[in-house]
């Protein structure tokens, strides 16, 4: 069952029982009100009554009082007409003594009276009417019975309920259709949140739901669209993420397929034919050369598997030295190009992986080397500025076009093709560095000018575990120093 | 002469090429990027090209369509597996493809096929006293016709495409059977056989011990 309709069948029988129980209870206490209204009435007619005749009878001497009989006395003083009740005087032993026509009603209230009270009354039901019945017992042991018609009262009350009962089936009506009209207009933006939702899943994922309201259901509208928003977000990462993966493999098949067909293709040359020596020679040169260059393909491609797998290990790392070291491990290449290379470094440190952040100066000075011409200069600089370190590698060579410059990270990518394969280059080198410096929470800068030269820029700031080996090392420093 | 342009940015494999098409008997240029290609393709008369899709300037498909343009046939090189880059180069006109790493004697049959599909090649194959028709599949041998199965004319043609060349039996068998040779089998042996002792060639076409056969001419 809908929602709307179990609030609907809920909501409506609610509200008819609680107006049922109000109503009743109004027109009840509107009853009681006339009926002892009524009651008070018929008493204070029949004091009266009781008192007119206890004054005549003692007015009376005791002659007169054998005398006259008891209907002359009442006629007396007791006006019958324009009466709405009617009057008994019956004697102690119930025999009537008086009686001014109308309706007789038989009652029990004498048997019922007990000398403490002199007044007793009910309310008796006597041919389809109600009659209040009230007796006074006076002085001389004679009862006043004093009957009333207050049918009037017991009819106005059934009139009430009637006139009621139809106004409450009016009333029910009219809550139902607007109770249902609510749930209408609420469950409409529920339907349109759960339409919106379905499509959703049947990927059409640029569905939004428009609801203006400040209620539950337009927040959990604004939810659904906040949700839909992230959701398209994290797919178009995703596609991305698929796209490079693509891309990458694309790039590293054809890296692969390039040295391989070489490979094939020349010793397939020299087994079936019959070649000069210098031909073999030369077949044999580009065998072992593209041999080499998938060598190279290969220790990178293991390189940058290891930096993305590796956890740092975070070391305190003195740059001068590092620097130094680079410089040792790539002279003599350098020096084979005829190029200078240049390392100087202020006094600081960084942290991280000491190899990792090796082999990521070696690329970057090998990517100046083969940008250089021989004579020309590479330097190595590194200062502490605000924050971290800064270490900056630069060359004075060709520089790198202003459009290339947001592609040279991509893995396979090369700039100059025919002249890194010449340098031996697999395309990997700055995909490597951005995985390092990625790996050291650092930040990097390439500016270059084609023809002027490239300097790279790299920014080791002190990352929030470093600092706590740091406080590591200085809190193991001085427990030792204690204890010695 | 058959004059054939080479568009690959790997040297050694443009070289590679370069080196076997010769010996095949071709007349070869190279160049290394699309640009050049374009220049040369405006400038010289070529009867085929053989084109790499990945180049530098003008990637190969932009080659292709200038190339169609002249109305000279094209094969790609293709370094990719990926049939859409297939399909793409063959929906835009070229006459086939070579998949990387290829082998030798695939890389001659196909350029042959090509350029007989153009009638550049002659219709008419000599060797010693050997005539075949290349469009009636008619060999004669001294003027008198020889019967020969398709298989045992295929391997006439693959000999011949391959003069002085060692062939080995799975090359043999890939190129005239199709499929993986499996390496056992005399198969090959009793076609090469058979097709000796008809031509009367047995003494150019020699056995290999344990690779396959040469025809030497």
């Amino acid at each position: 069952m809908k929602l709307s309709w179990k609030l609907f069948f809920i909501t409506t029988p609610i509200f008819i029982i609680f107006l049922t129980v109000f109503g009743s209870w109004m027109i009840q206490g509107q009853f009681q009100n006339r009926l002892d209204q009524e009651m008070n009435q018929c008493m204070v007619e029949n004091q009266m009554f009781q008192n007119s005749f206890e004054l005549t009878w003692n007015s009376l001497s005791q002659e007169q009082k054998e005398q006259t009989s008891i209907r002359r006395l009442v006629d007396s003083f007791h006006r019958k007409s324009g009466r709405e009740s009617s009057a008994r005087v019956l004697d102690g032993e119930g025999a009537v003594l008086y009686q001014d026509g109308g309706t007789v009603i038989t009652h029990d209230i004498i048997e019922r009276m007990d000398d403490s009270h002199n007044m007793g009354y009910g309310i008796f039901q006597e041919a389809g009417k109600m009659y209040a019945v009230v007796v006074g017992r006076t002085s001389f042991d004679t009862y006043i019975e004093t009957t009333k018609d207050i049918s009037a009262v017991f009819d106005s009350r059934s009139d009430m309920y009637s006139t009621y009962q139809t106004g409450m089936l009016m009333l029910s009506v009219l809550v139902g259709c607007v109770i249902w009209l609510i749930m209408f207009f609420v469950m409409r933006n529920m339907q349109k949140l759960s339409g919106a939702t379905r499509q959703f899943a049947r990927g059409k994922y640029d569905v939004r739901v428009h609801i203006r309201s400040g209620d539950e259901i337009g927040m959990l509208a604004d939810d659904f669209n906040w949700m839909a928003n992230e959701m398209n977000l994290q797919m178009e990462r995703l596609q991305d993420e698929v796209k490079r993966q693509e891309e990458f493999t694309a790039a590293f098949a054809h890296e692969l397929k390039t040295p391989l067909t070489s490979i094939i293709g020349y010793a397939d040359t020299i087994r079936q034919m019959e070649l000069s020596p210098e031909e073999t020679d030369m077949c044999a040169d580009y065998i072992y050369r593209q041999g080499k260059r998938l060598q190279s393909l290969s220790y990178k491609l293991l390189e940058m598997t290891m930096a993305g797998k590796q956890e740092i290990a975070w070391k305190e790392i003195h740059v001068p030295s590092l620097l130094q070291e680079v410089k040792k491990t790539v002279e003599t290449v350098f020096s084979e190009h005829q190029i200078t290379l240049q390392a100087e470094a202020r006094e600081g440190v960084i942290y991280g992986d000491r190899d990792l952040l090796g082999s990521l100066f070696i690329n970057l000075a090998d990517n100046a080397r083969k940008a250089s011409e021989p004579g020309q200069t590479v330097t190595l600089v590194g200062e502490p500025v605000s924050g971290g370190y800064l270490i900056r590698v630069s060359d004075n060579g060709k520089g790198i076009p202003k459009e290339e410059l947001s592609r040279i990270t991509e893995a396979f990518y090369m700039v100059d093709k025919s002249r890194s394969r010449k340098e031996g280059g697999a395309g990997l080198g700055l995909a490597l560095c951005r995985k390092i410096i990625d790996l050291h929470q650092g930040g990097w800068q390439i500016e270059s000018e084609p023809g002027r030269g490239t300097t790279v820029s790299v920014l080791f700031g002190t990352p929030a575990h470093a600092g706590r080996e740091r406080r590591r090392s200085r809190r193991a420093k001085q427990r030792k120093e204690n204890a010695g | 002469m058959i004059k054939i342009l080479i568009v690959e940015d790997e040297e050694p494999i443009a070289n590679l090429i370069r080196m076997n098409l010769v010996k095949a008997g071709y007349q070869c240029e190279t160049v290394f990027d699309g640009e050049a290609a374009a220049d040369m393709i405006e400038k010289n008369l070529y009867d085929l090209i053989l084109l790499d899709i990945m180049l530098p300037k003008l990637n190969g498909y932009e080659v292709l369509e200038y190339a169609r343009s002249v109305d000279i046939p094209v094969i790609f090189l293709t370094a990719m597996g990926d049939t859409q880059q297939k399909v793409k180069g063959l929906k835009l006109g070229a006459e086939d493809y070579i998949a990387k790493p290829f082998e030798i004697a695939e890389l001659l049959a196909r350029v042959e096929t090509v350029l007989r599909r153009y009638r550049k090649t002659e219709r008419r194959l000599r060797i010693l006293d050997i005539e075949i028709d290349t469009d009636s599949h008619t060999v004669t041998k001294s003027g008198s016709p020889v019967e020969l199965t398709t298989k045992e004319y295929d391997l006439l043609l693959l000999f011949l495409r391959n003069k002085n060349r060692a062939l080995y039996r799975e090359t043999i068998y890939e190129n005239v059977w199709g499929g993986e040779y499996s390496g056992t089998g005399r198969t090959v042996d009793l076609h090469v056989q058979r097709m000796k002792k008809k031509l009367g060639l047995e003494e150019h076409i020699v056995a290999i011990y344990k690779v396959g056969y040469r025809l030497v001419v």
